[in-house]
């Protein structure tokens, strides 16, 4: 049986926080990055200050967030 | 005596000398409120005033369009989330709804943003002991953040501290050094010291955030009047329209939050008094919606929770109010099966019916009532306004449906009045009443006009049109007593040897509340109580005066349970959950001066009423100053006074009471 995805390596898994330039609106730090977070209304696309948390945008992800099912993979394979 | 009510729109001042009354209004003005109500209050003259009672939706407004200062959060780590949680309770509407489920974090738009809550790492248990101490520097961290983020005021809510408030005390005064002595803070152990985290955490939250809104205001308020020659009292409406000197309402600004829809009702008690009438079912018909509350042996029919939204719980005592969208501006439409439908939306003031030529071209209740003939287009809202027929004929013409104009009108009519019927029995008949009891008090604008026609759906004892119908909410801030109150929460199982501990929780509230009243007045007790395994309380239990003696605790706590909910459970033992000690001091209040006897007058003039059957009818017209106590009218006739026209339906008599109300009755 063929996994979809590889066996994770990591002993913790985490999500890459990228560093962005800018300052937070609400406590002015300059400490924003970029990451995806699944919340009660799905997954979204935040920028967020890593000193008070302050969401700074926050944008809806793909419905599975980082997971491509099968399917769709090879729907998106088939028409390219 | 002076009372104003603050509305979202528009400013309403009352005022009471020598038993005359006199009204007027001033357009709200958010930025800077006082004003408004200082200039209302000198236009009506303060000299001599001895009482000024202040109501006010600013809090309100503020917290539903969520105009709010920045404000923290902090509780026990881990539970930061317990203001989006609520009680889990599904809105009423939509209980088999698939669909709706609760939104979390800041989709939500809750109070405080979620950045803004924050977790402390200490715990007390239940019973009070010790599980964690408080950890001061992870709490000095918080704050740090709190304090980059400049915030306004802080909300504290630690679990189990209205048990012990050792914890919260320790955090305030954390936040005042790190945040200085500006910032607003309100600790849940002194704003609510109830059970129940929730409750507790959102009462605290709403507390902070009236302390922002209204601490700057009551002051400008305070030392405009003395400036404007003003030497009498400030007092603020609670939510349950009782008053409290504005300095003593500034300690727990919840109280405040939704004053003024409560005056009516308390308006409505202060008039059944001296009526003897007890038991009244309070209908206030305003433009856009009417709003029913009881009145039962006396009293306002009050709660010990409120909601401001749903799930929003404050922890207030609160008059019951239920409203539904029926009033003189709620639009008629036909539905998609064809039916006459009334409400609930309304076409407020602006643009108003469209009798009133402002551009509304809806058919509304007040159009449906100026072509029947019972609103006299010269003389609305005492002559301020000309109401054009002939718009209100074309908004009814517009409507699509097959059926005859007249049908149209007067089904209107009939449908709005049945509208306002249906809800007002089932406010009465949800608290266990029956409305053969009940007298129904109209007022409000339209309440004169609508509800004795429905007189006959209602199966009520009579309908009373109290005098001053048009400003009769606003007179209940001059009709209520001054009113301390205190509750704290004690798991106490009422057993004889509970005695001195129920006693020391009432005696200690008691010291509290005289020293801060500093006068003498009536003290109440009570408590909130539950048979053992519920996890809800029978609010009210009402607890006599001297000694706690717990076997009569006991008694009275099932008297009130089967007064409530129709059993009685003797063989379970009870709990005392809360307990609650008001200290009422009476104030001056409004009187009703009496109405002087004399003959039947003669109609001044008959007029044509329309549409109430196939054929128009012929009717008395009568101004309501002219009428002397004892007179009697018999319907269809119409009774016209300044802000109110009052229908006596065909078959119903109308007879003037000692105080000038009108009394409406079925003819025998």
């Amino acid at each position: 049986m063929t996994h979809t995805f590889p066996r994770p390596g990591e002993r913790h898994l985490s999500v890459e926080r990228r560093s962005v330039a800018g300052a937070c609106p609400e406590c002015g730090a300059e400490q924003l990055a970029e990451y995806r977070v699944l919340g009660d209304g799905g997954w979204f696309d935040v920028r967020k200050c890593q000193a008070c948390l302050a969401s700074v945008s926050r944008e809806p992800a793909p419905p599975f967030g980082s997971y491509l099912p099968l399917g769709l993979r090879i729907a998106r394979e088939q028409r390219t | 005596m002076l009372g104003v009510d603050v509305g979202g729109t528009f400013t309403d001042v009352v005022s009471v000398r020598d038993g005359r009354i006199e009204v007027t209004k001033v357009a709200s003005d958010p930025a800077d409120p006082a004003a408004p109500v200082l200039a209302g209050a000198r236009r009506l003259g303060l000299d001599g005033a001895t009482v000024f009672n202040h109501a006010s939706t600013m809090g309100l407004n503020a917290v539903i369009t969520r105009t709010l200062p920045k404000v923290a959060f902090l509780t026990t780590e881990g539970h930061r989330d317990i203001l989006d949680r609520g009680r889990i309770w599904r809105p009423p509407a939509r209980q088999s709804d698939t669909s709706w489920r609760r939104s979390f974090g800041d989709v939500a738009r809750p109070l405080v943003p979620r950045y803004l809550r924050r977790g402390i790492s200490e715990r007390l248990l239940a019973d009070g002991s010790l599980r964690l101490p408080l950890d001061e520097e992870q709490a000095r961290g918080q704050l740090g953040v709190l304090k980059r983020c400049e915030v306004e005021g802080v909300a504290v809510c630690l679990l189990n501290a209205y048990v012990d408030p050792v914890h919260e005390l320790q955090l305030r005064e954390l936040v005042q050094e790190t945040l200085g002595g500006d910032v607003a803070v309100s600790i849940s152990s002194e704003t609510s010291p109830l059970a129940k985290e929730y409750a507790r955490a959102s009462t605290t939250v709403v507390d902070v955030f009236m302390k922002l809104i209204f601490t700057g205001y009551a002051h400008a308020l305070d030392e405009g009047l003395r400036e404007a020659g003003f030497a009498g009292e400030l007092n603020f409406a609670d939510c349950a329209a009782t008053l409290l000197p504005w300095d003593e309402a500034l300690e727990k600004p919840f109280r405040i939050v939704f004053a003024g829809p409560a005056a009516g009702t308390r308006s409505g008690a202060h008039l059944g008094e001296a009526l003897g009438d007890r038991n009244l079912v309070c209908c206030d018909v305003g433009g856009t919606s009417t709003d029913v509350s009881l009145v039962v042996d006396g009293a306002p029919f009050v709660d010990n929770t409120f909601e401001l939204e749903h799930d929003l719980v404050i922890n207030a005592l609160s008059t019951e109010i239920s409203s539904v969208g029926a009033g003189g501006g709620s639009i008629v439409s036909i539905s998609h099966s064809g039916d006459v439908v009334v409400g609930p939306g309304s076409a407020g003031s602006d643009p108003g019916p469209a009798c009133y030529g402002r551009g509304g071209a809806r058919p509304t209740v007040t159009d449906a009532a100026l072509l029947m003939g019972i609103l006299d287009p010269d003389a609305f809202a005492g002559g301020a306004l000309r109401l054009d027929e002939l718009r209100a004929h074309e908004a009814f013409e517009s409507l699509d449906t097959p059926l005859a104009f007249e049908e149209r009108v007067g089904f209107a009519f009939r449908i709005a009045a049945a509208n306002i019927a249906e809800e007002v029995t089932n406010v009465i008949l949800r608290r266990g009443g029956d409305p053969r009891d009940f007298t129904l008090l109209a007022y409000g604008a339209a309440g004169p006009m609508l509800l004795p026609a429905a007189l006959d759906l209602l199966h009520v004892r009579r309908v009373v049109v109290p005098p001053h119908p048009g400003n009769f909410s606003a007179l209940g801030l001059l009709s209520s007593d001054l009113v301390y109150y205190d509750s704290r929460s004690a798991y106490v199982p009422l057993f004889p040897e509970s005695a001195p501990r129920i006693e020391a929780v009432f005696e200690e509230m008691e010291r509290g509340l005289s020293r801060r009243a500093g006068r003498e007045g009536e003290v109440r007790r009570s408590f909130d109580g539950r048979l053992f395994g519920q996890s809800w309380e029978t609010p009210f239990v009402q607890v006599p005066d001297g000694p706690i003696d717990v076997a009569v605790l006991v008694e009275r706590f099932h008297e009130t349970y089967e007064r409530r909910y129709g059993n009685r459970f003797p063989y379970i033992p009870v709990q005392g959950v809360s307990y609650r000690v008001e200290l009422r001091v009476p104030s001056e209040k409004i009187g009703f001066a009496p109405c002087e006897p004399g003959g039947v007058a003669a109609p001044p003039r008959t007029i044509e009423l329309r549409h109430f059957g196939a054929e128009p009818i012929e009717a008395a017209e009568y101004e309501r100053s002219a009428l002397p106590a004892g007179a009697r009218v018999a319907g269809p006739a119409v009774i016209r006074e300044g802000l109110a026209t009052t229908l006596v339906a065909p078959g119903q008599t109308a007879e003037v009471g000692s105080l000038g109300e009108l009394v409406i009755e079925a003819a025998a």
